[in-house]
């Protein structure tokens, strides 16, 4: 399973929205809207995104081989492809309430394998991932109210509302900073 | 495989030949430009190392040309010989012949070198300026004729490195491949995975050939070394070198090497005394510095023995209190090699004055990270009055290394041979609960033995490694692992067989932890956690 495998079927309405923009917005920029390419996914109750470029593919979860005294978030390392990754709950990591009805029936849960500059790392979701294609003025970047919520905003690259629908857009290069870092070796002491 | 001479006639014969390039190079551009003093201070160095290598090897007819080719050179440097015409055709056939050796270095029929041309050197370096002595005509070498490429190439490390990294990945896929096939059962797919496996090993151990270096590349620093040191310590020392020929890969040599030269200034300024104090005790007036390197198996030792006054057990023992190290009711029955581990810990040091080589902070404990990091181990030994000595054990390459697998919890786990003592089997009435941990008496010596399935899966706040309740089980596998001359017998749930392993270290951001040295793929396509012996056993001593 590749990129582009998610599900295509959110992408048609922001792609009207992307029309009526191209008309209203010459005037102020001079450039044609850019839209950007996200993978959705359920964590808790919430949808998060990541930008495409940041996925090199989406693969049901390997077996995982748990590493003792390692924090709780890091569910252990899986071969994928030859490569050792490492594997992230981001559930654990943000410390969220897991959904009450945990998404597939058969209980597969997938991986997004992210790619980042020099290691790639995977994280695990319960639900298909989907894609989805939204103009950039849609994304409201670092709103202030994210300020009240337990989520270091760092890692929040904004907010996507269309409809009804808020996604979360996460920004996984900074996910695991050098503090990150830091703390995961101190919790191993 | 050729044999250790014949390997190095062919990096000397191919350096020579780039020596007599760059040395042709140089003289066509003299001739053009006399005066540049650049250009005759390169000729001058490359005729130089050509001499000396020369004679180093035993090729005397190449280091008398050289060194006659030399002495004209320098007259020439110092205005003594003017370069004219004459000269410079002279010096033009003189490097022309040097290229005729080394050409037929490996040919028997080759004579002797041409006498007239000897003579004409003899000339102009001993006749100086003012000779009128005829300068015979000789036959003109023709240099364009036979053009030839070196046969030695240079190449970046870090290129083999990658090469060594390949030839890793392929042994893993290798063994997946031969496993299913075997599980398969299908002749053809056998027979060619078998052959692919004999490819990969041959693969894998010419990789590993191309990155060893000897030991003497780094050996045959310390003589200078020592010679400064021992100077400016106003201490007479003797240095022996024996085992330059060992050879061992190029990394681990690099690594080691800070190690080594903090070894070697510990044991001058701190181990040898002076001349006069030890006439007194009876010692030679010079000290003895030994360095050694031999094979053991599939390890390098490298071994650094002086005959100095040796460590004070009772030193570090009052120091280690002092610092906290140990608490002082401990140090009075702590046997002599745990003693001895201490001055491997973060942070100790006996060092009373900095001088200008020793006693800088810089303790012993990054020469153990050093070795630690590369797989090895290192011990001391030390009698007081007679000397010290360190021996680090080395592994020859880093790709490969011979690993214990076995079970805990359902994870396979893996740890270095290099780490390991012996593997022993008994029964739970024979371990005994002691304090906060259990103890078992292997041949005779106490051990200290942990469960790892407690140490690594119960949770921090209740762990209980001195809970025999905690084991499952009548028999028990221990596997007794020793760090730093200190042994600990770790209890396992399975044990399986020995096995050459290929160990990737951990990528971003797991790289962080030191419990593990790494990760390694089974056969069977399952992930093997590599346990990091010094650091488990760290981890045990602040669990306990």
């Amino acid at each position: 399973m590749n990129k582009g495998k998610p599900d295509e079927t959110a992408t048609e309405q922001p792609k009207e929205t992307v029309a009526t923009q191209k008309e209203a917005a010459p005037k102020t920029n001079g450039a044609s809207e850019q839209t950007i390419h996200l993978v959705v996914f359920k964590l808790g109750t919430e949808e998060y995104a990541i930008k495409i470029e940041q996925v090199k593919e989406v693969t049901v979860t390997p077996s995982i081989t748990q590493m003792p005294r390692t924090p709780s978030f890091i569910k252990g390392v899986a071969n994928i492809r030859g490569d050792i990754i490492a594997i992230m709950d981001l559930e654990e990591r943000f410390r969220l309430r897991p959904a009450v009805n945990d998404g597939d029936v058969l209980g597969n849960t997938y991986t997004l394998v992210i790619e980042a500059k020099d290691y790639s790392i995977g994280v695990v979701v319960k639900e298909v991932p989907q894609s989805l294609n939204l103009p950039v003025s849609k994304i409201d970047k670092a709103p202030s109210f994210l300020q009240d919520i337990n989520i270091h905003e760092n890692y929040i690259e904004g907010i996507a509302k269309i409809g009804e629908r808020l996604i979360i857009v996460l920004d996984m290069f900074k996910i695991l900073t050098v503090d990150e870092i830091k703390q995961l070796t101190g919790q191993q002491k | 495989m050729k044999s250790r001479e014949q390997e190095y006639k062919e990096i000397f014969i191919a350096e020579a030949l780039e020596y007599y390039d760059a040395l042709n190079r140089h003289i066509s551009e003299l001739e053009r430009r006399p005066e540049d003093d650049k250009v005759l201070a390169e000729i001058f160095r490359l005729l130089h190392n050509l001499k000396a290598n020369a004679k180093a090897i035993g090729y005397l007819q190449i280091s008398d040309v050289a060194h006659k080719l030399e002495t004209a050179f320098s007259l020439i440097r110092n205005k003594e010989l003017s370069f004219s015409d004459e000269v410079v055709l002279v010096l033009f056939d003189g490097i022309d012949l040097l290229g005729e050796l080394i050409g037929n270095i490996d040919n028997p029929e080759y004579g002797e070198p041409d006498h007239v041309l000897i003579r004409n050197l003899d000339i102009i370096v001993d006749n100086l300026s003012n000779s009128t002595i005829e300068l015979a005509k000789v036959q003109r070498y023709n240099s364009s004729k036979n053009l030839s490429l070196s046969e030695l190439i240079y190449i970046q490390i870090k290129k083999l490195d990658h090469l060594l990294n390949l030839v890793g990945e392929l042994m893993i896929d290798r063994d997946r491949i031969l496993s299913i096939s075997r599980d398969l059962d299908h002749d053809e797919l056998k027979s060619v995975s078998s052959h692919l496996y004999r490819i990969t090993e041959d693969l894998q151990y010419s990789v590993m050939d191309a990155r060893l270096v000897t030991v003497g590349s780094l050996f045959n620093k310390f003589p200078r070394i020592v010679r400064d040191i021992a100077t400016a310590e106003h201490k007479e020392v003797y240095l022996e070198l024996t085992g330059q020929d060992i050879q061992i890969d190029r990394n681990i040599l690099q690594i080691i090497t800070d190690s080594l030269l903090h070894l070697v200034r510990n044991a001058i300024t701190h181990g040898l005394e002076l001349p006069e104090e030890r006439k007194k005790k009876g010692k030679p007036r010079e000290g003895n510095l030994t360095l050694s390197a031999k094979n053991d198996r599939d390890n390098v030792i490298i071994k650094l023995e002086d005959d100095g006054k040796g460590i004070d057990l009772k030193q570090v023992k009052k120091a280690a209190i002092e610092k906290n190290f140990i608490p002082a009711d401990a140090a009075a029955h702590l046997p002599d090699e745990e003693v001895l581990s201490i001055l491997f810990e973060p942070g100790f040091s006996m060092a009373k004055e900095v001088t200008e080589f020793s006693g800088r902070g810089v303790g012993l404990d990054v020469v153990k990270n050093a070795i630690d990091s590369v797989g090895g181990r290192i011990s001391v030994n030390s009698s007081k009055g007679k000397g010290t000595t360190f021996t680090m054990q080395l592994p020859t390459s880093i790709a490969v290394k011979g690993a214990l697998l076995f079970e805990v919890n359902e994870i396979y786990y893996a740890i270095p041979l290099i780490h390991t003592e012996s593997v022993v089997s008994i029964d739970i009435s024979e371990l005994h609960e002691v304090g906060d941990v259990l103890l078992a008496d292997v041949k005779g010596e106490n051990i200290t033995v942990v469960y790892l399935h407690e140490l690594l899966n119960a949770p921090e706040h209740n762990m209980r490694l001195g809970d025999k309740s905690r084991l499952s089980g009548q028999v028990q596998n221990i596997i007794i692992v020793s760090y730093n001359n200190r042994k600990l017998g770790l209890i396992v749930d399975k044990l399986y067989r020995q096995q050459d392993i290929v160990v990737k270290p951990l990528s971003k951001p797991l790289d962080t932890i030191d419990l593990y040295g790494g990760v390694t793929l089974l056969g069977t396509g399952k992930v093997c956690l590599v346990l990091d012996v010094p650091a488990i056993t760290r981890y045990f001593i602040t669990k306990r």
